[in-house]
This record gives structure tokens, C-alpha cells and sequence, in this order.
């Protein structure tokens, strides 16, 4: 009885010592779960910012952004499937968002119908994004109009060692770009592939933003880039000129994914309705050097039409399919030259 | 074996000791300590919540009309018609707009900049010199303002390319059914800054977010510049806002009329290093009280100790027998009192003992002269038995009644056991009376009166038979006819055995001697003497012989008051 009494004398003590102030009341404040929306997106922020901002200001939600590597993302997607954190992946190649469709749930929008031919996926399970072409580009001062204009042309021994290109065991972009190279040329691929590993004589970026640099300053001649890429270091004032090569090139776009399972799938609906609607198309053009996936929004005027760029058929399938062989040989071929 | 002893009282009372004095030395400190540093806190805390709430709710206010006023101007704007000619026709450089566009904006031209924009976004006309040229029109503000048709207001994107950020209003112009153009105000972030001067403390920081909480201004004195990411992300996750170990507390009110967000940080009014310093004040002092309460309970067990061990020790010699040790007295506290007690008890204790050694002694000595008196008493026997028949043979009747009644007498007081009933005790009395009738004939006159219930309660052997031999041979000395009477009678539970004679009484120097118990001169009134002693022995100090003043003045009379037993009750 005794020690009952003395430890109710330390519980009031402890709850005097402990009696912390509360701060502002946040209940009423704090958003419910019907006005939320969590998207993880691999985008830099000047491309994801404004569209989540004008997202939130048009709809009143509130968006919180994770924002990460693609590959890092969409294995935390995977990782999650029980219990998914994230409603809406925003950005990927669609070969990595190929890879995890299983954690998407097929959803098409009202702009679907108005995508352009060959954008949309068979299953819906992601919706594009922007097209992205692959391209090559050349220093203009070391390197006359003319003188490069083709996927052959990198094979020519003047290019030896001068050619910029990202590991494409490690940038997805760069392993699309070497499939749509390969996929353009005549010939057996893994003969092209070696002879194209030769020309560039051990010399392999680590970063596919390194590429622009090598060739803007120099030390490349000639690289192979994304026409985003190029475009807006070009408009930023690097002396490098872009080229569609002759043989035509790949226009593989990135997407936008429905979680399945997502727990605010409405309002995940509706951001993806918003990311295809004409507004942000538009502005994916004007402000982001990229092309639109819709056939209503039309590209600068600038810009060769994709027609006249011959763009290729590019079957994601079959690229994913060959990766590691062509991982392997790649390997083998960098370790021959070496 | 000291050490033994010693232990257990020490600790069980330092224990005791110590848990009281903690209780009435630390405890009150610490209830006093915290409730007056919550009493501080709390004080401190609400006067400069309330503080804060007030300058919140007046910079609050503060935009609320800003924003009020430049909507007001730009409804203006927008009823203008030349204004919205002008927009339609995209006509830019007319002093006649800039006339109407400083006189509607005049008394706010220093709070915001007030721009024209025609339908496709471009900028026609500024009161401001930084107007951005050009705004989207299917995006941001002039969109959200084409669909509300209202003045509508946003916060500046971060990623318009504008400097600091800030608010912009807008409210579509429309020619008919078209839009003409927009009406825009802009509060840039030098203007917030003035809207805000002075109306919040130093060391304070203000923030003002959009309706989702990104940041839109940030006072120029904040350097953490993700601040209001992290306050949204608190929000998002539904914790507090204040975080412990910061050092700030925050305060956020919403703009109705934009659904803007002030938020107000404060540094914590009580800093961390003043709690800090204050608990290990508070530390300090509980663990020199502590000590104090330590010393003081080992001190004072000490020194209740010290004559508690030397009367514990004492008693350990009195159980051991030891009953002439006496406890040192000091002061006149209970302790003190305690050892006085002690001291009496024992010394108590030794004079019972010493009194019950002496009734054994005499005990003793009585038995050892009954059993000498005992001393061939079979041949006394038989040589009365044969003066018996002697005096029937030679015709002398009296002798061999005198025989046949000393050797019922002798019979009886050799018999073993020490209490008769009454009726035995007087049978042989009455032998003893006819021994003495034959002695002296005619002398005397002897009688009993006995309750007849009372014959068979114990009385001592040979109890009766001296206080009548006094009467006989004290009382009649001078040779007068005398009368005794024996008389038995129950009273109040005891038996009251009363001998009466009218003789000439003792004496009073024998009396003297009597009632002083000395021992009688010798021969004389030794009966009386043993039989006060066996009494005394059998039933207390208190139940010897009683001497009444007798009947008529002459003579003597003893009474004897016992309890009344009976054989069967003392199961012999």
C-alpha cells in the first residue's frame, strides 16, 4: 500500500517534469488521405516542379515527392507491392518501367486515343510521358557540317578513340542508344558491336550527362546523346550541333505508372490524366526541350518533324531480351581492348 | 556475538530512518523544484504564445488587406472599357492607360506592381519596372484566372525565374464574351518584407506559404532555407511542428481570403541551456540533500542507538541470569525513562526471587521438623496402644482413654499430606478436648457450631487443635471456669473458623511479640506461632491469625479466614 503511494507521488512528479509544450494544434490542419498523393519520380526538379505545383494549385491536393534514380525507385515499388508508399511513378524509360510493369496496374486516359501511333503500350501499364530520340552530336569546331551524319559513320576509323558514349551497363539511356545503333546498321549486330567497341579504344564515360561535356569541351569529337540532353546544353550554349542520323534513330518515350494497389489511386488517376492533358504537353515542348507524346500538340518548329527523322521501329521486347548477351559481349569486347 | 546482535537494530533503523528523511527532505524539494519550473515554463510559454498568436494574427490581417486592396484594384481595372479596348486591340504605350492604371493603383503603388497583360500573356502595360514579359496563359496564374473568372491569387513559381518569389493576383478583362486580357498584381518579396516590418520580434522569422505549404516568402533574416519544406513534411506526417532539441516554436494561421499560410517561428522562450543549467542546479542540491539526509539518519541512529545497545545488552544478562546489572541512566527522555524501568524491574526481580528462595528455606525447615516429630512414631503407637489395655486390664478407664484418644491424635498428625477436612480436623479435636477434660475436670466448657455443608471442606493438619490448647492452657491459667466455642461458618465464599474463650487473654507483651513475629519466648503461644506460619505459607502473607477483640471484654479471640476447598475440586 505504502509503495503504491510513493510510486503515484513519482508518477505525478515525472508527469510535472515532463509536461512539454504542445505547440500549435495541427488537428484540422493535417490533410486526410483523400487529399494526398505520393509520386516517386526519377525527373530533375525543373521538370517535375512545375507540373506538381500546377497539379496541387489546379486540384487542391497535396503531392508529397520522392524523388531518386529510376532503377532505385522502381525497386522500392517492388519492394513495396505489399503495401505500396508510392501511388504514381513519374519518369523511366519505358524499358525499366517494362521490367516492373507487374507492379502497375493498366490504366489508360482520356488522351490515349490522341497519342502518337506506336507510343502506347500493348497493356496500358504506363502511360508516356515525352519521346526522346536518340541523336549524335559533334563539336562544331572540330568537326564540319557533313562530316558525320550516320550510325555507320561511327564505325570509321578517323572517329578512333573520339567518340563519347556512356557505359551502357550503367545508364540505361546509353544501353537504348548502342540497341537502336545496332538495330539501324546492316549486318550482324554482335560483329557491329565489337567493331564499335574497338573505335572507341577504352574510351567509355561513366555518366550519360558526361557525353555533352566531353564533346562540348573537346575531348570527344562525336557522342551520342538524347535530343533533350543535347537541346538544352545547346541552349545553354555548348559548341555542339545535333544530328539525325541517315539511317533513322529510336524515339523511345519515358511514362508515367499507375501503382497497383496505390492507396490514393483517384487522385493518382488524375494526376496521370493531367501529366498527358494538352496544358503539360505543351509545356513539355516549350519549356523542356522535348517532344510530346500527343498528336495534337505539336513540337517547335525547329525540330525536324519525326517523319523526317525516320524514326524506327523499336521493339523494347527483344532489347530487354538481348541485354545480358550484350552485356556480356560488351564486357568481353572492353576487356580485349584494354 | 555482539556483532550479531547489534546488525539488525542498526540497519532496520537506519533503513527506517533514512526513507523518512528522504521522504520528508527530498521529496518536498522535488515537488517544490518541478512545480515551480513548470509554473515558469508554463507562465513564459503562454505570455509569449499569446504574444505570437496577436503578431501573427496582425500580419494575418495585414495581407488579408493587401491582398483585399489589390483585388479591389484590379476588379477596377477590370470594369474599365478603355482598359479593355486597349487589352483587345493589344495596344501597348497609350498614356491614357498608364493615366487610368496609376490613378486605380495609386495608393497602393509602393505595395505592388500593377501590370496589364493582352490574351496571349504578353505584358502590355506596368506601374512596376520588373514585370515579367510574357506569362503563359494555359498554365499557372492566367489560367487559374480564366477559369474562376474572380481575382484569383497565387504564389510565384519558383521556377518563373522570378528573384525571391512572392504573390501575384490576377482577374480576367473581357470584351464581351472574349477575353481581352489580364489584370495582374504582383507582391514581390521586397514589398512582403515591408508588409511585415516591425510587426514581428527579432530572432523571430516569418514565413508565408501557399494553401499546400511550399514556401512563397521567407523573411530576410531566416537562413535555414528548407524550412518550409521540412514544416510541410511535418505536417504531411502529423507530427508537431516543433521539434525537441530545435529550440523553436512555430505558429501558423491561415489567410482566409487567399488560403495563404503565415507561419511564425519563435526561438523557445526558455532556452535549452537554461533548462539545462536549471536541472543540474536542481541535480546538485537533490544529491546534497540526499547526502545530508544520509548523515543526519546515521548520526541520529547513532545516537538512538548507543543506550538502546546498552539496554538490549543488559536484558541479554538478566535472560542469562545475571540479575544485579543496572542500565546507565541518561537524560529524562524516554530512552532515559526506559533505562529507569529497567533498572526498577530488575532490581524488582531480584528481591522476588530472593523472598522465594527464603519460603523455600522455611519451607524446608518445617518439613524437616515435621518429619523429626514424625520419629518413631509406630513404637509412640504401640505403647499407647499397650497403656490402653493396661489401664482396661487394671480397671483404670481414664488412662486407657487417654491412650486410645492420643493414639488417634498421633495417628492422625503422622498421617501423610498436609490439609484435613474440617470434620477430621475436629474429631481430633475432640479427642484432644477429652484428654484435656480428664486433666482438668470441670474446668472449662468447650463447644463447636459448625455449618454441617462445611464438614468436608480442607483445612491444614493440626490447624484447630493449638489455637484450643492456647484457650486451655493460657486462657484458665488462674484456675477459673472458663468456655471456649469453636465456631465454623461460611462467608462470602471463604471459610471463617473463629475460636473464642472468656478466659484471662494473652498478654500484651506476648501479643507484641506476636503480631511483630518474633519468635515466642519459649513454651509459650509456640503453637499459635506455627500455626500463623503454615497459614501464612499455605495462602499468602495476608491469611495468618486474626485477633478480634473478644465478646464481653475478656478472654481471647482468633479467627481464621481460608478459602473454601474441597477434596474432590483439588483432586486428591
Amino acid at each position: 500500500m505504502k509503495k503504491r503511494g510513493i510510486l503515484a507521488v513519482f508518477a505525478c512528479l515525472f508527469f510535472l517534469a515532463s509536461c512539454q509544450e504542445a505547440g500549435p494544434d495541427l488537428t484540422g490542419m493535417v490533410p486526410g488521405e483523400e487529399e494526398r498523393l505520393v509520386v516517386y519520380t526519377s525527373h530533375k526538379e525543373e521538370v517535375y516542379g512545375p507540373i506538381i505545383k500546377e497539379f496541387e494549385d489546379r486540384t487542391g491536393l497535396w503531392v508529397e515527392v520522392v524523388t531518386g534514380g529510376s532503377n532505385e525507385l522502381l525497386e522500392r515499388i517492388a519492394a513495396e507491392a505489399d503495401e505500396p508508399g508510392c501511388d504514381v511513378m513519374f519518369g523511366g524509360g519505358v524499358e525499366s518501367l517494362q521490367l516492373y510493369e507487374d507492379c502497375f496496374e493498366p490504366y489508360a486516359g482520356p488522351g490515349s486515343e490522341l497519342l502518337k501511333p506506336g507510343l502506347r503500350q500493348s497493356g496500358d501499364r504506363w502511360t508516356p510521358f515525352s519521346s526522346l530520340p536518340v541523336v549524335l552530336i559533334y563539336n562544331t569546331r572540330l568537326v564540319s557540317q557533313g562530316e558525320m551524319v550516320s550510325w555507320a559513320g561511327l564505325l570509321e576509323e578517323r572517329w578512333r578513340g573520339k567518340i563519347a558514349f556512356a557505359d551502357p551497363a550503367v545508364s540505361g539511356s546509353s544501353y537504348t542508344a548502342a540497341i537502336t545503333m545496332l538495330s539501324c546498321l546492316e549486318g550482324d549486330i554482335w560483329e557491329n558491336l565489337a567493331r564499335f567497341e574497338e573505335n572507341l579504344d577504352g574510351n567509355i564515360l561513366e555518366d550519360s550527362g558526361d557525353v555533352v561535356t566531353a564533346v562540348d569541351v573537346g575531348s570527344c569529337w562525336v557522342g551520342i546523346t538524347l535530343e533533350e540532353t543535347a537541346l538544352k546544353r545547346l541552349g545553354q550554349g555548348a559548341n555542339i550541333a545535333l544530328v539525325y542520323p541517315r539511317e533513322g534513330t529510336s524515339a523511345l518515350p519515358d511514362g508515367t505508372a499507375l501503382v497497383a494497389g496505390a492507396r490514393h489511386r483517384d487522385n493518382a488517376v488524375e494526376f496521370l490524366d493531367f501529366v498527358q492533358s494538352q496544358d503539360v504537353q505543351a509545356l513539355v515542348v516549350s519549356d523542356f526541350a522535348r517532344r510530346s507524346v500527343r498528336s495534337d500538340v505539336h513540337d517547335r518548329e525547329e525540330l525536324p518533324g519525326e517523319e523526317e527523322i525516320g524514326i524506327i521501329d523499336y521493339d523494347v521486347a527483344w532489347a530487354s531480351g538481348i541485354k545480358e548477351e550484350f552485356l556480356a559481349r560488351w564486357e568481353a569486347g572492353k576487356g580485349g581492348v584494354s | 556475538m555482539r556483532r550479531t546482535v547489534r546488525s539488525p537494530i542498526r540497519s532496520s533503523f537506519q533503513k527506517k530512518l533514512m526513507s523518512a528523511f528522504l521522504m520528508v527532505g527530498v521529496l518536498p524539494l522535488l515537488v517544490c523544484v518541478l512545480l515551480i519550473l513548470n509554473v515558469f515554463r508554463f507562465s513564459l510559454q503562454s505570455s509569449s504564445e499569446a504574444n505570437a498568436e496577436s503578431q501573427l494574427k496582425a500580419m494575418t490581417a495585414g495581407l488579408g488587406e493587401r491582398l483585399e486592396a489589390c483585388g479591389q484594384v484590379l476588379e477596377t481595372l477590370g470594369g474599365n472599357r478603355s482598359v479593355g479596348a486597349a487589352l483587345e486591340n493589344r495596344a501597348g504605350r497609350d498614356t491614357r492607360i498608364y493615366n487610368a492604371l496609376y490613378d486605380t493603383a495609386a495608393p497602393l503603388l509602393r505595395d505592388a506592381d500593377f501590370s496589364l497583360y493582352d490574351r496571349e500573356g504578353e505584358l502590355l502595360y506596368t506601374t512596376g519596372s520588373g514585370g515579367v514579359e510574357r506569362l503563359e496563359v494555359n498554365w499557372g496564374l492566367l489560367f487559374a484566372a480564366r477559369e474562376e473568372g474572380d481575382v484569383v491569387c497565387r504564389d510565384i513559381s519558383p521556377y518563373d525565374g522570378v528573384a525571391g518569389g512572392g504573390l501575384r493576383l490576377a482577374r480576367v478583362i473581357t470584351r464581351g464574351d472574349q477575353v481581352a486580357g489580364y489584370a495582374v498584381a504582383q507582391v514581390g518579396q521586397e514589398q512582403l518584407e515591408r508588409l511585415f516590418e516591425g510587426k514581428y520580434p527579432a530572432g523571430s522569422d516569418v514565413l508565408v506559404l501557399n494553401p499546400r505549404w511550399n514556401e512563397v516568402y521567407a523573411s530576410p533574416t531566416l537562413q535555414d532555407e528548407g524550412l518550409a519544406a521540412r514544416l510541410r513534411g511535418r505536417l504531411l506526417d502529423g507530427i508537431p511542428l516543433a521539434q525537441a532539441g530545435e529550440g523553436y516554436t512555430y505558429h501558423v494561421l491561415e489567410e482566409e481570403g487567399s488560403g495563404f499560410w503565415l507561419a511564425l517561428r519563435q526561438p523557445q522562450p526558455l532556452a535549452d541551456w537554461v533548462l539545462r543549467l536549471f536541472y543540474l542546479a536542481v541535480g546538485v542540491s537533490l544529491l546534497l540533500c540526499v547526502l545530508v539526509c544520509l548523515r543526519a539518519s546515521v548520526s541520529f541512529s547513532r545516537q538512538l542507538f548507543r543506550p538502546i545497545r546498552s539496554l538490549n545488552n543488559a536484558m541479554a544478562a538478566v535472560e542469562g541470569g545475571e540479575l544485579g546489572v543496572r542500565v546507565e541512566v541518561h537524560g529524562t527522555d524516554e530512552i532515559g525513562q526506559l533505562s529507569g524501568r529497567f533498572n526498577r524491574m530488575s532490581q524488582r526481580l531480584k528481591e522476588n526471587l530472593e523472598e522465594s528462595i527464603r519460603q523455600q528455606q522455611e519451607l524446608g525447615e518445617a518439613q524437616i521438623r515435621m518429619m523429626q516429630a514424625q520419629l518413631n512414631p509406630h513404637f509412640l503407637y504401640n505403647t499407647l496402644d499397650t497403656l490402653k489395655w493396661l489401664g482396661k486390664i487394671h480397671q483404670a478407664p481414664e488412662v486407657s482413654v487417654i491412650a486410645a484418644d492420643l493414639a488417634d491424635i498421633l495417628r492422625q498428625s503422622i498421617s501423610a499430606g498436609e490439609f484435613d477436612t474440617l470434620g477430621e480436623e475436629l474429631g481430633l479435636l475432640e479427642r484432644y478436648v477429652e484428654i484435656q477434660r480428664l486433666r482438668f475436670p470441670g474446668k472449662f466448657e468447650y463447644e463447636t457450631r459448625v455449618e454441617g455443608e462445611l464438614l468436608d471442606a480442607l483445612v491444614p493438619k493440626l490447624m484447630l487443635q493449638p489455637l484450643v490448647e492456647n484457650a486451655i492452657i493460657h486462657g484458665f491459667e488462674d484456675g477459673s471456669h472458663g468456655y471456649i466455642r469453636l465456631s465454623a461458618r461460611q462467608r462470602g465464599g471463604e471459610l471463617e473458623l473463629t475460636v473464642e474463650d472468656d478466659g484471662c487473654g494473652m498478654s500484651r507483651e506476648s501479643m507484641e511479640r506476636f503480631l511483630a513475629r518474633r519468635e515466642p519466648e519459649s513454651g509459650r503461644h509456640y503453637g499459635l506461632y506455627n500455626v500463623d506460619a503454615i497459614l501464612r505459607l499455605h495462602y499468602g502473607p495476608d491469611s495468618g491469625l486474626r485477633f478480634l477483640p473478644p465478646e464481653g471484654g475478656k478472654g481471647t479471640c482468633i479467627r481464621v479466614c481460608l478459602p473454601i476447598r474441597r477434596r474432590e475440586e483439588e483432586g486428591l
